[in-house]
């Protein structure tokens, strides 16, 4: 028999033998499958977060309609109450005003996120939401019930004092935690003082910031919310969003504008989502560390389970050395273990993973109103079964070492 | 002390009395505890004390002959089985093989020597659970790049010789102590070694049952040397010559061990 014709009946008697030790020992067997295909599991559905989390923040650079959106620094979530952004560019109404003499702008728009204190009624148990504030409605919030609310009278050209709307969108978290519905009255403040003095009417349902933040959002008139917050003196805004004219060269008035205003940070759409996931970096880091976890902890699982298939036969294997029958079938046997073991915990692993995409992408739609958070591709396919494969083989490849390596005495 | 082949097997058959094996001068040595590291040597710890296992032993054992070891726990016959099965290399002396130095040897070359020619067999089986009788006999064929349906051949031909013809299929789970035995000596003749070496053989097995393993001993010995480890005084009556060893070194050779006619019930 030739050397290749030999090495190839070992090869197969190794496949062979590995699956009748798999078989016989089947809780043994399932125990390591489960587990690399949790690893599996961890590491598709956080690459497909990570994937959608980039989609729907395109999804909703581009739904905003905006080209350009400036900053007064780092766009960063805020620690105060319930979260948001926080609002470092301030005189954004003079700002903006100033931004729009540029004769390829149409519009610049302040966007302020503020958090405020909520309730039903002002005895009620105030919540602390994040209140946003936009300069009259338009199509940069969407209402999917109800009407948007009108323009932005209570600013009166700089002198706030205008008559207040009184009008408010909340989203159907919003109206689920409050318990109100179009049509009622909620207070709303950036102190609890305030809170109890300032009643609005919820005019409609809008799910755009709560989408756009994660969060339960008020929506209400720019000068409102600086009004309720105490902020009318400065005007923060979290940012200015910025729309061309027709045919205006996006790059071209970036450049100009960041020129003009060198104090703050111009970036088109898929800047500013960048900038804003990279200020996410322990979000992002944290994600990833989710992934090199759940791979360390699948290897290990199986490392461990294989390690005990060595231990268990090691004197069946000893027997078989001391019978002349050399390292590699031995060692063939365990990778062959190995690699099955990975092979059938990866397959679980993808099987499951549109269970779990669906899971998540309800969960997220109930809790912060997403759809379709996590996203799945033939990428994140194709490299879930390769680090189950990966993980099969090296943890296969350390158990077989020693088996090779050990004497066949020291086990008889 | 020198131990030379028997001039005629106590059985009173004829024997080639060419050495199979013979080791001269054996001496081994082991290591009492792990030798210290870089650390450990600057911490000031000394090699580990040396256990002499085996000392100044010199055996010859003839193609045909069986050969007891004896001797109690700690005496050196099982370290004396291993060094001539060419499991472990002697400290001092030389062991050969018809006319291979088994020292010359590398690790591969005497793991193949012991595929070729010399046959192991244990107190405890060791056969794989998995797989069934047939399979744990073949499995030694597959190294020698023997075909597949000569592998099926020979081991089904050897289980029914030591009369387990009914229990091809099994695995080791579904026999009993003495049948695993059967197989174990099944697969240390598949390749049909020269040399048979077994440490405690019968060690599991209940009285009849032993009887029964040691008449395919008494077989196996027709065309080949075989060498038993055993301070199990009817195992070793099959042995044309006892060796007895005593704190490394032999102590005596007896080559009237009584009545070496064994029979199991319906014989």
């Amino acid at each position: 028999m030739s050397l290749i014709g030999g090495l190839v009946t070992r090869l197969r008697v190794s496949g062979g033998l590995a699956f009748s030790q798999l078989r016989h020992h089947k809780l043994r067997l399932s125990l390591a499958i489960i587990g690399v295909a949790l690893a599996v599991l961890a590491t598709t559905l956080l690459a497909g977060a990570g994937i959608g989390v980039i989609d729907i923040g395109e999804q909703q650079f581009d739904s905003a309609d905006r080209d350009l959106w400036v900053t007064g620094g780092e766009t960063q979530i805020t620690t105060r109450g319930g979260g948001g952004f926080e609002n470092s560019l301030y005189d954004s109404r003079s700002v903006s005003e100033e931004m729009e003499t540029h004769e390829e702008v149409r519009h610049a728009i302040p966007l302020a996120f503020e958090t405020v204190y909520v309730a039903a009624d002002e005895t009620g148990d105030f919540e602390t939401f994040i209140g946003s504030g936009v300069r009259g409605g338009g199509p940069a919030v969407s209402v999917t019930e109800g009407e948007q609310f009108g323009g932005d009278p209570h600013y009166a050209n700089g002198t706030y004092e205008g008559e207040m709307s009184h009008e408010i969108l909340i989203d159907e978290e919003t109206a689920r935690a409050l318990d109100i519905d179009i049509g009622d009255t909620v207070h709303v403040g950036g102190s609890l003082s305030m809170a109890r003095d300032n009643e609005f009417t919820v005019v409609g349902i809008s799910p755009t910031f709560e989408q756009m933040l994660g969060t339960p959002t008020v929506t209400m008139p720019l000068s409102e919310l600086h009004q309720v917050t105490s902020t009318t003196e400065n005007e923060p805004a979290t940012f200015i969003t910025i729309t061309l004219e027709d045919g205006a060269s996006q790059e071209a008035v970036q450049s100009d504008l960041q020129d003009s205003f060198p104090e703050y940070d111009i970036r088109s759409d898929d800047e500013q989502l960048e900038a804003v996931l990279q200020e996410q970096v322990l979000v992002l880091a944290a994600g990833g560390a989710l992934v090199v976890l759940a791979a360390v902890s699948g290897g290990a699982l199986t490392l461990n389970l294989l390690a005990l298939v060595v231990y268990q036969q090691r004197r069946e294997f000893a027997a078989l050395k001391a019978q002349g029958i050399s390292s590699v079938i031995l060692v063939a046997t365990v990778v062959g273990q190995g690699l099955m073991i990975g092979i059938l915990g990866g397959l679980l692993g993808l099987a499951l993973t549109p269970l779990g995409v669906t899971f998540l992408n309800e969960l997220a739609a109930f809790v912060v109103g997403f759809e379709g958070l996590v996203q799945t591709s033939p990428q994140i396919y194709f490299w879930g079964i390769t680090i189950a494969v990966c993980i099969g083989t090296i943890a296969a490849a350390v158990a077989g070492w020693r088996v090779g390596r050990t004497p066949p005495l020291e086990h008889l | 002390m020198t131990v030379q082949p028997s001039p005629a097997s106590s059985t009173g058959e004829s024997t080639d009395t060419t050495p199979m094996i013979v080791g001269r001068n054996l001496q081994k040595e082991y290591k009492r505890g792990s030798e210290p590291g870089r650390i450990g040597r600057l911490l000031g710890r000394s090699d580990p004390p040396a256990v002499r296992a085996l000392d100044e032993v010199s055996i010859s054992v003839a193609n045909g002959e069986i050969v007891g070891l004896a001797g109690p726990s700690g005496s050196g016959k099982s370290t004396l089985l291993h060094i001539l099965a060419g499991l472990e290399l002697p400290t001092e002396g030389t062991v050969t093989f018809q006319e291979t130095a088994l020292n010359s040897l590398s690790r591969r070359e005497r793991t193949r020597h012991r595929l070729e020619h010399v046959g192991v067999i244990f107190q405890h089986f060791h056969l794989l659970k998995s797989l069934s009788a047939r399979a744990n006999v073949a499995l030694p064929l597959v190294e020698l790049g023997v075909s597949k349906s000569e592998r099926r051949q020979r081991a089904t031909a050897l289980l029914e010789r030591v009369g387990l013809e009914d229990r091809i299929t099994h695995r080791p789970g579904e026999l009993s102590g003495g049948e695993q035995q059967r197989v174990a000596i099944a697969r240390a003749l598949v390749t049909d070694p020269k040399l048979v070496v077994a440490d405690e053989p019968t060690g599991e097995l209940d009285s009849e049952t032993g009887k029964r393993v040691l008449n395919e001993f008494r077989r196996v010995a027709e065309d080949r040397a075989v060498i038993l480890a055993s301070h199990d005084r009817p195992t070793l009556r099959i042995a044309d010559r006892v060796v007895r060893l005593q704190d490394g070194t032999i102590s005596d050779q007896e080559t009237e061990f009584e009545s070496t006619s064994i029979h199991t019930q319906g014989e």
